[in-house]
């Protein structure tokens, strides 16, 4: 089980926002693993208890004895803190290729809105599991791509032919020579061949292009 | 005097036009319509990127027009686009008439913009409306006319229509500067502002000019160091990095992709997009080009249809009618008697119709053989030109030049070699890198025969048999291979990355085809039939101060020795470097007479055809390479081709292998 507890010792007493979306992760988890919250092991884990208490106050959790349990605004809540979390880790380990990733998708999870929310999801292709194989909570902008479980921003040159594809950024050098053929970040793209060479429409003009630039061109489905 | 030298002085009188627009967008068919036939074309002063000029008469206008390089940006990624941004800037053209794709309407507009800030009195011509309408795009010119702020005029160039609206057009005095203006970001604009500031009236428009340097314009600072001092300069460049450091963003990418942004706004709005009636036939034809399989066979195809219309009518048919019929049953003995009559000294007759003269041999060569073998392959490449098939090559040679470090594109010169090397040199302007230039240029020279001499070659190796063909070919490919590997190997830098636009599919212009065909036959021999007669004339005096049996001694033991091929053969390579197909013509002589066995004539063939190129080549690899490259290169080839011989000898004798 992971250790939650370093985090607490950064939190000032102004983020009594924070400490709740802790405490309901927290209780998250440990449901979430089959296990029967109690409040000796939040208070082990987040390590206040009068804190926890106050969570309870202001109507996230109940506390009933030594069961905690969630109240239907605390799931809402703790399931969007729990998503963000899951998402913020798959974006630094699978795209930002970061090792130490989980303080700072500790961090990342308080801070970011639901539009970047948002974004992520549908950078990262809506995943449905965090690295370390729990379920991400779907959000809104994933119902509508159940049956897309691909991952959304990938390279050109794996794409599949007669996708159409919008161009999220080119890592090419030849930067320049694609831009003046209309190949830049946004445009809109059919991949019409792979073999021999790449060849992709965009608009009226097509363009060919081998695959070390095509790996370079980095799409997402439309 | 004005920033660049490149403004012919004292022509100041002369009302300039300049046509530009993207690549294969109809600009050269609308030169040709305003101009007529008489065009000049030219090297653009300290460039190899040539210009077409010519005059045009509008309404009484006289007006001169300039036909320039295709561009698809103002900032420069090619010496093609330098040059026409360098023609927009020095040389003040009274107006520009942007020639656009109707198809593409945000690509041509996105130029337009540019154009715009450059403050250039424009018309804007969107030609291929026909295969727009096609596609269902049609284009309200009036509404974007307004847009724009200038006029907007719909063509069909090869139809002649539009052209009597751009005639008009071009007659009135005022073309219009565009209105219309990209916003960008005011990080931007603030900067371009302070270096617009710094910039002096004549150096140009200073905005364009501002958003120049701040999409880092390389080409852009000696234009600036031409017209600024040294302290502005570094002002300027201060400013940029400034610039760089506020933004975050690349703000070269920020400034193309407002500047797209607004080509699409502009774009969509005066679009309207209705059922698409394609021609269903010539896309799908287009798309097969470069299919893995179709492709191979389609590319079959066209090289059976090359040999046939090419080797076989070309080389074959007319080839014997010209050199038998009409030159060895008229002209020549017509001539020969004519200047046994008339020329008294003996010297004088050998000259001109001797063993090495002038008539017999030289003009025999260049009108017998190598005109009707140049003239069905220049057409027969018109013919792929315009249908769009070379670059659809480009996509299936790719992965095949990939071995040889370069990119499919580097197929075009090599075809084009197939017709004419010389030529072909010239076409390795299309390759990005000076790296890519170089190797091509190697390959070109090395290993790719000319029509001329493919005629001649076919023709010996057609008396052999199947198998001596295979080893020719073969031998050519591996050579061909290990020399493009050697030098991608030795020759610094990176490959470039394959970036190719393919052209839509079309039937090709039968009058383009001929008027294109027409000019480079006239190209050809201008460029050859002197050549001819000058190393006629040298080999001439070689023989008469008998200079040719002493290179002859003195090559005797490469020629008889290692290559196992009689003295004689010394001749047609040294003739070979006069013209390629002029050696292995000579090689054809000598195996007629019977002095050479298969072995010896598969050696000699190989050996010519990787042999050192001819002179006019050479030449134009001097113009196109630099002096030091070319020399280096020369030797080198001179150099395989004997070891190639060398060793094809050794092993066809070891092993006999029957040739036929």
């Amino acid at each position: 089980m992971k250790d939650f507890s370093h985090k607490i010792v950064q939190q000032g007493p102004g983020t009594q926002s924070m400490f709740e979306d802790e405490t309901l992760e927290t209780v998250w988890d440990i449901a979430e693993m089959g296990f029967t919250p109690t409040l000796a092991e939040i208070v082990k884990r987040v390590g206040d208890e009068a804190r926890v208490r106050a969570v309870s106050l202001a109507g996230f959790i109940a506390i009933a004895g030594e069961r905690v349990s969630l109240t239907p605004a605390g799931a809402r809540r703790a399931r969007d803190v729990v998503r963000r979390h899951r998402l913020a880790e798959r974006l630094f380990a699978d795209i930002l290729d970061i090792k130490d990733y989980e303080a700072d998708a500790c961090h990342f999870e308080h801070v970011i809105s639901p539009a970047v929310e948002e974004a992520i999801c549908t950078l990262l292709g809506h995943p449905p599991l965090c690295p370390h194989g729990k379920p991400i909570p779907k959000g809104a902008c994933c119902e509508l791509y159940t049956r897309k479980l691909a991952p959304l921003v990938r390279s050109l040159a794996d794409a599949e032919v007669g996708a159409m594809l919008r161009v999220t950024f080119i890592t090419s050098p030849a930067l320049q020579r694609l831009a003046s053929l209309g190949l830049v970040p946004g445009a809109t793209l059919r991949l019409q061949q792979k073999l021999p060479a790449f060849v992709v429409a965009i608009g009226e003009t097509t363009v060919a292009i081998d695959r070390d630039v095509a790996s370079g061109i980095f799409v997402r489905r439309m | 005097m004005e920033m660049h030298a490149g403004a012919p002085a004292g022509k100041s009188a002369e009302e300039r036009v300049a046509l530009v627009g993207t690549p294969n967008v109809g600009k050269s068919v609308l030169f040709g319509l305003l101009t007529g036939t008489y065009a000049t074309v030219s090297n653009y002063p300290g460039t190899t990127v040539e210009i077409t000029r010519g005059n045009a008469a509008v309404h009484g206008r006289r007006l001169v027009c300039i036909d320039t390089p295709g561009i698809n940006s103002i900032v420069p990624m090619s010496e093609d686009e330098q040059v026409t941004r360098d023609i927009l800037l020095a040389e003040r053209p009274v107006t520009v008439v942007q020639v656009g794709d109707s198809k593409n309407l945000a690509r041509a507009l996105f130029i337009t913009l540019q154009l715009a800030e450059m403050q250039l009195p424009l018309i804007l011509d969107l030609n291929m409306e026909d295969e727009a309408r096609d596609r269902g795009i049609l284009i309200d010119t009036r509404a974007l006319g307004r847009a724009l702020g200038i006029e907007v005029i719909s063509s069909v160039a090869p139809e002649r229509k539009g052209l009597g609206e751009l005639r008009r057009a071009l007659a009135s005095r005022t073309a219009a500067v565009p209105s219309a203006a990209v916003r960008y970001h005011d990080v931007i604009e603030d900067y371009a502002g302070r270096i617009a500031a710094l910039l002096p009236p004549a150096a140009g428009p200073a905005r364009a000019l501002a958003l120049m340097a701040l999409s880092r314009d390389e080409t852009l600072g000696p234009r600036l160091r031409c017209a600024l001092d040294a302290a502005a300069v570094e002002q300027i460049e201060r400013l940029r990095g400034e610039c760089e450091r506020a933004f975050v963003r690349p703000v070269a990418a920020a400034i193309h992709e407002t500047r797209l942004r607004k080509a699409n706004e502009l774009a969509d709005a005066a679009t309207a997009r209705v059922a698409a009636s394609p021609y269903p036939i010539m896309q799908s034809l287009g798309a097969a080009c470069m299919h893995p399989v179709w492709g191979a066979c389609m590319l079959a195809a066209v090289l059976l249809g090359l040999y046939g219309f090419v080797g076989a009518l070309g080389a074959g048919v007319l080839v014997d009618v010209a050199e038998d019929a009409v030159f060895g049953g008229y002209v020549n003995p017509f001539c020969t008697r004519a200047v046994e009559m008339l020329v008294p000294t003996e010297f004088l007759r050998d000259m001109l119709v001797g063993r090495y003269g002038v008539i017999t041999m030289a003009l025999t060569y260049a009108l017998a053989i190598i005109l009707p073998i140049t003239a069905t392959f220049f057409l027969a490449f018109g013919v792929l030109e315009d249908t769009g098939y070379l670059p659809r090559l480009a996509v299936m040679a790719d992965r095949f030049f990939r071995l040889m470090g370069l990119s499919g594109k580097a197929v075009l010169p090599m075809v084009l070699g197939l017709g004419c090397g010389t030529m072909a040199v010239m076409t390795t302007r299309v390759l990005e890198t000076r790296r890519d230039r170089l190797i091509a240029t190697f390959l070109l020279a090395l290993a790719v025969p000319c029509a001329a001499q493919l005629g001649v070659i076919m023709g010996m190796l057609g008396g052999l048999s199947l198998t001596a063909f295979a080893i020719w070919i073969g031998c050519l490919g591996a050579v061909l291979l290990l020399a493009g590997r050697l030098a991608a190997a030795i020759v610094p830098g990176e490959r470039s990355g394959f970036i190719m636009e393919i052209p839509p599919f079309r039937l090709p212009s039968i009058k383009n085809v001929l008027l294109k065909t027409g000019h480079r036959v006239v190209w050809y021999l201008r460029e050859a039939a002197p050549l001819f007669v000058y190393g006629t004339l040298v080999l001439f005096l070689l023989d008469k101060a008998g200079l040719l049996e002493r290179l002859k001694e003195v090559c005797a033991p490469v020629i008889t020795g290692f290559l196992g091929l009689p003295r004689e053969a010394t001749a047609a390579f040294l003739v070979g470097f006069l013209r390629r197909d002029y050696g292995a013509a000579g090689l054809h002589a000598l195996r007629d007479q019977g002095m050479l066995d298969p072995v010896q004539t598969m050696v000699s063939l190989l050996t010519l055809t990787l042999f050192v190129p001819c002179l006019a080549h050479f030449l134009m690899m001097i113009k196109e390479r630099g002096f030091r490259p070319a020399v280096l290169m020369f030797v080198l080839i001179a150099v395989l081709a004997v070891a190639a011989g060398g060793v094809l000898n050794l092993a066809l004798r070891a092993l006999a292998i029957p040739l036929g």
